[in-house]
């Protein structure tokens, strides 16, 4: 069946469920501290009748939001009305869209309907979400405004027809097993992620804290004693649980958003769908495609993985559309540079690399902490800096040889990093200004930074010299310039 | 199995355009009175701040100045930190300037810390003029530049009203397609 985007719609009737439990979601999360201030308090049972209360008045704007909300697409924009007091209706151009990003939350799982998120690079707020709608619908709509958005004027569909363009043909890319998803998960940053599991279980323990306090008060003081001496006893077992948490919040973080990830190639772009709970499909048109950034650590590139992350222009404050791909291997990586920066297979124009004062720079940098032995100098804190000065020399070498900028006749690759590697890659013809940066220190030996500002955010290569920077900024400017169709003319 | 040759002449870079060799601009000379002047004041400010707890000890006659009694230690730091501001606005401003080519505008600035930002036509989203209630009273306007994602966005400051009018009139023309 076609669907009719032409006329004004409603999302499906199953949104008016999607749409209150998203408002109760809402609610709860910006209310929870006050509720569990009340469960503390002296609550009363007829306490508990407020949340009935409550829940029909979500219920009741939820069913105004569905009924007052429509949608429809016109000859050149995606246009949406809603609101409930203050009438609104917002038009998006198709060429303004980024990318249109289907969903599906628990919820939509479980009454089978997908929402649908657009991104444009306007200002915040701007991106819109239809909550429920119907699969085929779903994925109707996002075909017909990805041939729209792509290129509106040669786009062999008519969007009043209704009729999607066939889809382009795809080439598997990135499929997760179960065990690939283990390997991701093993390895994220363990401490980081110990962290934010300590953060979730601590803000969920928080309210708390007062019972247990008022619990120890009650004990007698010997009992208190020895439960004071017996927690130098948990340093070591805390610090394994400190390592488990960190590893079970990678898996499990690993799991919620990479589960049974598929990625799909095309020559337009990339598409991928991943997720548990939230199970998320994105299309990435590659000409919306401002940057790509290559990240793995040691134990990840033992795996022969990498991780992809797209990035599309962002908007003023908002941090715009990324797109992670976990597990990329060196095949997919060369599939998708192949396909996003053509030019990168005609080989180099100019390699540069920084000047050798980074590198003091860099060792300087790092054997900062050894000179903490000089607080308390002793045998053993001798050793120990000596140590750490040798390890900083050994890396200090490597850290200073990865850092390589590639200049090819559109693309620009910064890699640097050595156990973390970072490889960025970004288009001349797409950049929004080129920057040459330094401190009157560094001008006097002829060193400088050069920044690139793309649509995604600023990258830059530092510690060059000045006249290699210098030549590759002139060049960058060039070929932006011999990018764009024409030179915008003055008007007469 | 044919290999497809690619086609990979030698580039000459001697023919592309050099942002060495473009002669900039300069911002308008009671732009930098009014840069000094709000240096005074802050500067002014500071010191009045830092001086005042131990004014009011020394005219109440109280004995005791407990911490305020080390008032030379944050006045050094701050003369210090007047000094090397006064540096970088004296030394900074003959480099302050803009230079307009057909199809970029470039921006030069600073002393101790040196930028030197091209941004291409092509890529402004939006231009604005703007004025604070000073900068009336001087008859300066600042040019903002607006482009995609908002690293690239420039201000060039302090130019004289009818040299701003015309650079935005520059601008926008040329940012029209």
């Amino acid at each position: 069946m076609t669907s009719d985007f032409a006329t004004p719609r409603r999302q499906h009737p199953l949104g008016m469920l999607v749409l209150a439990v998203k408002f109760t979601w809402k609610v709860i999360q910006s209310a929870w501290p006050a509720l569990v201030g009340l469960s503390l308090a002296d609550a009363q049972w007829y306490h508990l009748l407020g949340i009935p209360v409550i829940l029909g008045l979500i219920g009741a704007f939820a069913v105004v939001y569905y009924l007052r909300f429509h949608f429809h697409v016109a000859s050149d924009a995606l246009i949406v009305e809603r609101g409930l007091f203050q009438r609104e209706r917002l038009q998006i151009p198709f060429e303004r869209i980024q990318a249109v990003q289907l969903f599906q939350g628990p919820v939509q799982q479980l009454v089978g309907l997908t929402g649908l998120r657009v991104d444009t690079a306007g200002s915040s707020g701007s991106e819109l979400e239809l909550v429920a709608i119907r699969k085929q619908d779903a994925e109707g709509l996002q075909l017909l405004l990805r041939s729209q958005m792509a290129s509106p004027e040669s786009a062999t569909a008519d969007p009043l027809s209704g009729e999607a363009p066939p889809a382009a043909e795809m080439a598997p890319m990135v499929e997760l097993s179960f065990a690939d998803l283990m390997k991701v998960g093993l390895t994220q940053n363990h401490i980081k992620n110990a962290f934010i599991g300590f953060a979730v279980v601590m803000s969920l323990f928080q309210g708390f804290e007062d019972r247990l306090s008022l619990w120890l008060a009650g004990l007698p003081p010997l009992v208190l004693t020895v439960l004071g001496m017996a927690t130098v006893l948990l340093i070591a077992p805390g610090l394994i649980m400190m390592a488990v948490v960190g590893v079970v919040t990678s898996l499990i973080g690993a799991a919620l958003n990479f589960w049974k990830l598929k990625s799909a190639i095309g020559a337009e772009g990339v598409q991928l769908e991943m997720g548990l709970l939230r199970r998320n499909v994105f299309e990435v048109p590659f000409d919306k495609v401002h940057l790509t950034e290559w990240k793995s650590n040691w134990l990840r590139r033992k795996f022969g993985y990498e991780t992809l992350r797209i990035r599309q222009a962002q908007a003023a404050g908002a941090g715009g559309l990324r797109v992670f791909i976990p597990a990329m291997e060196p095949r997919h990586r060369a599939a998708m540079e192949a396909a996003v920066y053509p030019d990168i297979a005609q080989g180099v124009l100019a390699e540069a690399r920084p000047a050798g004062r980074l590198r003091w720079l860099l060792f300087a940098g790092a054997i900062l902490p050894a000179l903490a032995v000089l607080i308390s100098p002793s045998i053993s804190h001798a050793i120990l800096g000596l140590c750490w000065g040798a390890f900083v020399f050994w890396t200090t070498g490597r850290r200073f040889a990865a850092y390589r900028m590639a200049v090819h006749s559109n693309a620009i690759v910064l890699e640097s990093g050595w156990f973390w590697r970072s490889r960025t890659v970004l288009k001349m013809g797409q950049l929004q200004g080129v920057e040459w940066r330094r401190n009157a220190l560094l001008e006097r030996r002829g060193i400088g930074h050069l920044v690139f500002h793309t649509a995604a955010g600023a990258r830059s290569f530092g510690y060059m010299h000045k006249e290699q920077g210098l030549r590759i900024l002139d060049f960058a400017i060039n070929q932006l310039h011999s990018a764009s169709p024409s030179a915008p003319q003055p008007a007469a | 199995m044919d290999i497809p040759a690619a086609s990979n002449p030698p580039l000459d870079l001697s023919g592309v355009p050099r942002l060495e060799d473009i002669a900039f601009h300069p911002v308008s000379d009671k732009y930098r009175q009014m840069r000094l002047a709000m240096w005074g004041a802050v500067q002014f400010f500071a010191a009045a701040a830092i001086l005042t707890p131990f004014i009011i000890f020394k005219v109440t006659g109280e004995e005791e100045l407990g911490a305020f009694a080390a008032w030379w230690w944050p006045l050094g730091i701050q003369c210090s930190i007047a000094g090397v501001w006064f540096a970088e606005e004296w030394l900074g401003f003959p480099r302050r300037g803009y230079a307009v080519r057909e199809r970029d505008i470039t921006y030069r600035t600073g002393w101790m810390f040196r930028t030197t930002t091209t941004v291409p036509f092509g890529m402004i989203q939006h231009s604005e003029l703007s004025q604070g209630p000073v900068s009336r009273m001087l008859g300066l306007n600042h040019v903002k530049l607006f482009t995609a994602g908002g690293s690239g966005n420039l201000r060039i400051a302090g130019l004289a009203e009818e040299e701003a009018q015309t650079l935005r009139a520059v601008i926008e023309a040329r940012t029209r397609r």
